[in-house]
């Protein structure tokens, strides 16, 4: 079986604070470090998983600037056999724009593949209709939200999607299709710099967006960007560690949790 | 004639209280609105709504996004296409929004959690509430919306009348996607929506040789212990022990939030909690706006301070 699947690399902000510039226009990624979308790290363990098993190959996809190599040589270091770069040099906000940019991007080039891979969604944008617009623009059966994979026959996979609570669905869905997958289905393996510096010497295919018409079907429009709305917030216990501890505990007598 | 349309998300005869905001928000438009609904007997304030369309296939054919947009045509051949449609941005909405995006080339704009009307601007979280985009759709096509659950459903109003009933039928279940099965989560012994106190710990725990020293706290304070998805996914704590969307929904008195951001999916598990209080490096981190009690702090070295103070 042969599985496409795309990687983004974004930038780790869940401890960094995030600045405006240009007025808005702009988020200031110079300090920021930058890392493999999390979803996508699932979802490349999940398709070399089944290739291990099954036999076929694995092709990662990214499409950004040269920078997004690396979560490319990530991917071939997790086994994957090729990667392919779409560069684009502007950002295409809109998710159908980037659905549309792939669907162009694997037909001209005549991609073949059996099952198409995305993350649910990715840690900057959070969209999560990549893979739903792609399946769509392709005509491919879609299943998002996938945290098993329970079979894989010639024609057809059994899946399991999650819906809220804990509760969920097993669905079997014909191949070729677009799966979107969750995190926690699988332990990505571990990737060591021995590893990457291996795969850096598998050559990567890089291709050029404007052949595949980027950013050509844009049908939103990113205004600006704005810091949230600040709701009242928290009160802050501040001090030292023991004031904090002293502080913390009344709070919990008062609140009927610790005598 | 030009309407709304909404998507409802109904589970297994129920009809979700999130739907409440996809009504809202079309309310906030000034929209008439057309609820979509599957096979069955639902209960909720028809009034909010001018137009309740059934159709005749079940849930799961239904919630199916092969099916849901042959749906979608199906309405707009009998009543003209609807200028919005509206899901709830949760597992089968975002799902079925993007593929309906897809197929109609229609502009999508997901978790939106806020409107200007005056600007014509819709709101969406990126980076998980720390940043917020201001989008409008261009080109006047109908637009696709997911709604994040709590943000509009105060802008929900009952109508003058009552709804006008419609059906749609013969919707041919698509043979390349079928449902086969809902699958239970399995049972455990601990049960994190009794408790009265959660100690809650995120990705911010670091690794899981950390996780013996919190559940030692939690037992210290006799509290329970819990997690965000991150801590899950990763088999540190059980998944029994989730909150959020796709975990538990949690009430209890007090929830002691260490090490984690504060992401939509995780706030709507716990915002009810009587008591928050988060602890986190990071003065920006987003759960900060939702809690009562903040500090600002290394979660270990708070730990370590705390249990301190236990032991005596
Ligand atoms: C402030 C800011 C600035 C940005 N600047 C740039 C820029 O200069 N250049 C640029 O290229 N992008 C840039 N982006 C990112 C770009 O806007 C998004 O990648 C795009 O909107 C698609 O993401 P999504 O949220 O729609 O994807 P989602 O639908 O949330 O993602 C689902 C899945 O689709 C796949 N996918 C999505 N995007 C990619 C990708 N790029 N490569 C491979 N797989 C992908 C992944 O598998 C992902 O898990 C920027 C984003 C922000 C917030
Ligand atoms: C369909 C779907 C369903 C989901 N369902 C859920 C769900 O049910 N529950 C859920 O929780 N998530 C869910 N998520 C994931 C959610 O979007 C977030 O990714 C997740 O909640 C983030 O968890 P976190 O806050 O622990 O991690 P992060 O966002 O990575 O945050 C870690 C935090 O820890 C802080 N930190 C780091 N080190 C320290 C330290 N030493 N001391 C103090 N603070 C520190 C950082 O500043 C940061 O704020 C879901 C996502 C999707 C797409």
């Amino acid at each position: 079986m042969n599985i496409l699947v795309f990687t983004k690399r974004v930038p780790a902000t869940q401890e960094e604070e995030l600045r405006l510039i240009n007025d808005g226009k702009d988020v200031d990624f110079s300090k920021l470090p930058f890392k493999v979308n999390d979803w996508d790290n699932y979802a490349v363990e999940e398709a070399v998983k089944i290739v291990e098993k099954g036999g076929g190959a694995v092709t990662a996809v990214s499409i950004g600037n040269t920078e997004s190599d690396e979560v490319l040589r990530r991917a071939i270091a997790m086994g994957a056999k090729d990667g392919f770069l779409v560069e684009v040099d502007q950002a295409l906000h809109d998710p159908f724009a980037r659905g549309a940019l792939i669907r162009n991007f694997i037909r001209k080039e005549s991609i073949p593949f059996d099952v198409i891979f995305t993350g649910v969604q990715s840690e900057d944008d959070q969209f999560a209709s990549v893979g739903g617009i792609l399946a769509a623009l392709l005509k491919l059966p879609y299943v998002s939200m996938v945290v098993g994979i329970d079979s894989v026959a010639k024609d057809h996979m059994v899946v399991r999607r999650e819906l809220e609570g804990g509760l969920q669905e097993r669905v079997r869905v014909t191949t070729p299709c677009v799966l979107s997958i969750q995190s926690g289905i699988n332990e990505p393996r571990y990737v060591s710099i021995m590893g990457i510096r291996k795969a850096s010497k598998v050559e990567r295919k890089s291709f050029k967006g404007i052949e595949y018409d980027a950013g050509k079907e844009s049908h939103i429009e990113l205004v600006k960007w704005v810091y949230p709305p600040k709701k009242g917030g928290a009160q802050m216990l501040g001090g030292e560690l023991p004031d904090i501890c002293k502080k913390l505990m009344e709070i919990l007598k008062e609140k009927g949790v610790y005598q | 004639m030009s309407y709304a349309l909404i998507v409802a998300e109904t589970r297994r005869g129920i009809f979700e209280e999130r739907n409440l905001d996809s009504i809202g928000i079309c309310a906030l438009l000034g929209k008439e609105t057309a609820i979509l609904l599957p096979d069955g007997q639902y209960s909720f304030n028809e009034k909010l709504v001018d137009s309740i369309i059934r159709v005749k296939a079940d849930e799961e054919v239904f919630l199916n996004p092969l099916n849901m947009t042959a749906i979608i045509e199906k309405v707009s051949e009998a009543r003209g296409r609807p200028d919005l449609i509206v899901f709830t941005h949760s597992s089968s909405g975002a799902e079925s929004a993007a593929y309906a995006a897809g197929l109609f080339g229609f502009p999508v704009i997901t978790d939106v959690s806020g409107y200007d009307k005056e600007r014509g601007i819709f709101f969406k979280s990126y980076y998980s509430d720390k940043l917020f985009g201001e989008f409008k759709t261009t080109g006047g096509a109908t637009a696709v919306l997911t709604v994040r659950s709590g943000s509009f459903k105060e802008f929900a109003a009952e109508k003058a009348a009552a709804p006008r009933e419609e059906v749609v039928e013969g919707i041919t279940a698509s043979d390349s996607r079928t449902f086969v099965e809902y699958v239970e989560e399995e049972k455990t012994d601990i049960d994190i929506t009794k408790a009265d106190f959660l100690l809650s710990v995120g990705r911010g725990v670091g690794n899981k040789d950390e996780i013996p020293a919190y559940e030692e706290l939690a037992g210290l304070l006799k509290a329970v212990i819990s997690g965000s998805r991150p801590v899950i996914d990763k088999m540190w704590l059980p998944k029994a022990r989730q909150v959020g969307t796709s975990g538990k929904t949690v009430k209890p008195k007090v929830y002691l939030a260490m090490g984690i951001s504060g992401a939509f999916q995780h706030i709507a598990g716990m915002k009810d909690a009587d008591c928050i209080i988060a602890i986190n490096k990071d003065a920006e981190a987003p759960i900060f706006q939702y809690a009562h009690y903040g500090i600002v702090a290394d979660m270990h070295k708070v730990r370590d301070a705390l249990k301190g103070v236990l032991k005596g």
